[in-house]
């Protein structure tokens, strides 16, 4: 009886050798998935590496050609050439008895360079928006109940 | 036959299981044998390279901003010997670099078919390129490969011109876009990176920032961004460019008239320690710092003592009221001759002046009054005062290559009873004229003595640092320096000195000193000639000092220096915004 059941249910072999090429099958392409997505992210990651050398040889080009042109600029301003183009444009080097003086006041006279914030200062990171833009609700309900709770402390006798 | 298949089967069978088996163990063998690590690093040796990445050097500015040293690009140009000689294009290369970089034609062929290294795979052409001549030759070269391009593949041809294996690396290199100006101060950057005297010297830490050694991964993988390097602080420095180039003209047709060996003209702020100037001739041009290497003194503010002479009276004499050894109205006779430790001493006339008093002592220049002053106040307060002034020690003026003269005092093996008297009046003593202008300095702003400086400021990681003024000492009261100030004012108005400014009221100081020859002593008709000066009297806003070495036309401080003190003057009132002293008292009353 079991084993006319066994028999009666049994894989006929080309279907096992079907289930078995098909696995085979199945595992190659899986196989080929991975090394495809492997493949493509590994060409991706070097694609960008290569941008990333690209773009930091731009960075050191760009970085070079300011200090560059900020040395040109210092040519095309020195005093020599300045005085030259003064001179070129008309203008005469003053003295001191062609100057009239007036006084300014509250003009501090004229400042020395400043190139950067000054150390200790604040001011790069002081907050130039109107402070409302960021008050949370509840900041500004709890402001209002302490302002009104002034206004009420002040009126007590 | 199944037979024999399966045999076959079996036998490549155990072929790949060895062959699996036999890399297996290579592989185990590799990562264990004794040579592992050096195969490892072998490998990393083909995987990485390490680069000593330099910041770019920080830039230096005067006290408005205006650039004074920066870095520009140029190019190195080299050749790939070996794609040159894919192309077999030697004969076009030289041609073409000789004729651009102005080179000798058969020593660039040369260099390229028969380098030095033989085995070399890349040789220099010429390096420091300058932009414009570099860009001259990219331009050729992309002329050839797009005539290339036009007339087919190069290849095609037997040799068509190309320029190909001609490699131009950018660079920067250290500039002075105002070249010579301020050049005294600066000092200069070479091209083996070595910051020489001056600013460039003495901030080179500051400059040149802290170079990184990055791993660079050779593979593409594992490329990650190189750390962004901060470059060097730049320096704000106490210089006023339009000053400082105003002093250099003045001092270059002041040597040239005076027939003078060298000129120093300082220009310095009483109430800070700041130099607004320091103009030297000669002096070079830092751009082309090879053509200068001889040059003796580089600064002679800092590096070059020498006897002041006459303009030293003036802290004599301060010494003397604030030890109230003696006031403006004093009476003194001159003689014509005073004798202390068996010197004679005479005045620079050699003639008796008379009765005089203190106020006369020091508008005729009697050197017969100071030696008496300098007796009266003794040895010991009078060397106590010039040490006060900071006579005899360094300034500590931020510019390299300071130099001092030791101060003799009594006790030392070199002091004489006679020195006391020569000292007086700026004999047989040396001193910087950084250090004269610190001491006098401390007369023009009320007896408070300021550190000399020339760092304003410095900017570094985004931030801006500014030098604080500091006061070294006290050396004479405010009175004292108030009466000297008032004295030296009507020295200058009752002489008539040509170093007076129409609309000013200005203290000063002539200074007519012998020069010292080895073997022959002091010799007359050889002078260092200058003059010190400081105002508006009421309320000094500058001190101004000149010195001329060895002028032909004149030996004295009043004939060739005290009129260039009446130039310096006219020019720096205008550019300091000072107006002349009916003015600005009377918008001070306002």
């Amino acid at each position: 009886m079991a084993q006319g059941f066994i028999q009666a249910y049994r894989q006929a072999p080309w279907r096992i050798q079907i289930q078995r090429i098909g696995s085979i099958l199945l595992l190659m392409v899986v196989a080929a998935l991975v090394a495809g997505v492997y493949l493509s992210i590994s060409a991706q990651s070097s694609a960008i590496g290569v941008e990333i050398q690209v773009l930091e040889n731009n960075r050191e080009n760009m970085q070079r050609e300011i200090a560059n042109l900020k040395n040109q600029i210092g040519v095309l301003t020195s005093a020599v050439e300045m005085e030259k183009r003064a001179k070129e444009m008309g203008f005469e080097k003053v003295t001191t008895y062609d100057m009239e003086y007036m006084l300014v006041p509250g003009y501090p006279g004229r400042q020395t360079a400043m190139l950067a914030p000054f150390s200790g200062t604040e001011a790069a990171n002081r907050q130039v928006s109107n402070p409302g833009f960021t008050t949370s609700l509840w900041d500004w309900l709890a402001r209002g109940v302490n302002y009104l709770s002034e206004q009420t402390d002040e009126v007590l006798p | 036959m199944k037979t024999d298949f399966s045999t076959r089967l079996l036998f490549i069978r155990i072929l790949f299981i060895l062959a699996g088996a036999a890399i297996l163990l290579q592989i185990v063998h590799l990562q264990t044998s004794a040579s592992a690590s050096d195969l490892r690093k072998l490998g990393e040796l083909y995987s990485y390279k390490r680069e000593l990445v330099y910041p770019e050097r920080g830039y230096i500015y005067d006290r408005y901003g205006r650039l004074l040293a920066g870095n520009e690009q140029v190019y190195e140009v080299g050749v790939n010997l070996s794609e040159m000689r894919g192309q077999n294009n030697a004969q076009s290369i030289a041609s073409v670099v000789s004729t651009v970089l102005d080179m000798d034609y058969n020593e660039v062929y040369g260099n390229l078919t028969n380098p030095k290294n033989p085995e070399a795979v890349y040789v220099v052409l010429k390096n420091y390129v300058s932009l414009e001549k570099g860009n001259r030759l990219k331009s050729i070269q992309n002329e050839y490969e797009k005539y290339i391009a036009e007339m087919g593949s190069a290849k095609s041809q037997s040799a068509p011109p190309n320029l190909r294996g001609l490699e131009l690396a950018p660079h920067l290199q250290r500039s002075y876009p105002e070249n010579n100006l301020a050049s005294n101060i600066l000092g200069f950057y070479t091209r083996n990176n070595e910051a020489v005297m001056g600013i460039e010297s003495k901030y080179n830490d500051l400059l040149e920032g802290s170079p990184v050694e990055v791993v660079v991964s050779i593979d593409p993988n594992q490329i990650e961004e190189i750390p962004t390097i901060p470059s060097g602080a730049s320096l704000i420095l106490t210089i006023d460019r339009e000053i400082q180039a105003e002093m250099e003209n003045i001092i270059d047709r002041a040597v040239k008239s005076s027939g003078s060996i060298s000129g120093t003209l300082l220009v310095y702020d009483p109430e800070t320690g700041e130099f607004l100037a320091m103009a030297s001739n000669p002096r070079m041009n830092p751009n082309e710092y090879w053509d200068y290497l001889d040059m003796k003194h580089f600064n002679r503010s800092v590096d070059y003592p020498f006897e002041p002479g006459s303009v030293f009276k003036v802290l004599t004499m301060a010494a003397a009221l604030d030890n109230g050894t003696v006031q403006p109205d004093t009476p003194f006779v001159d003689t014509g001759v005073i004798e202390v430790g068996g010197l004679k001493i005479y005045n620079w006339d050699r003639s008796a002046w008379g009765p005089q008093t203190m106020l006369g002592c020091m508008q005729h220049s009697l050197n017969v009054c100071l030696s008496w002053v300098a007796l009266q106040v003794g040895a010991d307060n009078f060397y106590s005062y010039l040490k006060a002034f900071g006579i005899g020690r360094r300034t500590n003026v931020d510019l390299a290559g300071e130099s001092l003269w030791p101060l003799a005092v009594p006790g030392d093996g070199n002091w004489y009873e006679s020195s006391l008297a020569t000292n007086s009046f700026g004999q047989g003593l040396s001193t910087t004229p950084v250090q004269l202008v610190t001491a006098v300095g401390a007369i023009a702003n009320d007896g408070v003595m300021m550190a000399p400086h020339v760092l304003l400021g410095f900017v570094e990681n985004g931030k801006q640092y500014n030098t604080k003024p500091q006061v070294v000492g006290t050396p004479i009261k405010k009175e004292t320096a108030q009466i000297l100030t008032g004295m030296l004012t009507i020295s200058l108005e009752e002489e008539a000195s040509d170093a007076l400014v129409e609309g000013y009221r200005v203290a000063g100081k002539t200074g007519t000193a012998e020069i010292a020859i080895p073997g022959k002593g002091y010799v007359t008709n050889m002078t260092n000639a200058s003059f010190i000066g400081w105002g508006p009297s009421d309320d000094p806003k500058f001190v101004v000092y000149i010195w001329l070495e060895e002028p032909k036309t004149a030996p004295w401080g009043s004939v060739v220096a005290a009129p260039v003190f009446s130039q310096v003057v006219e020019k720096l009132v205008v550019l300091m915004d000072i107006p002349p002293d009916d003015v600005r008292l009377g918008l001070r009353a306002q």
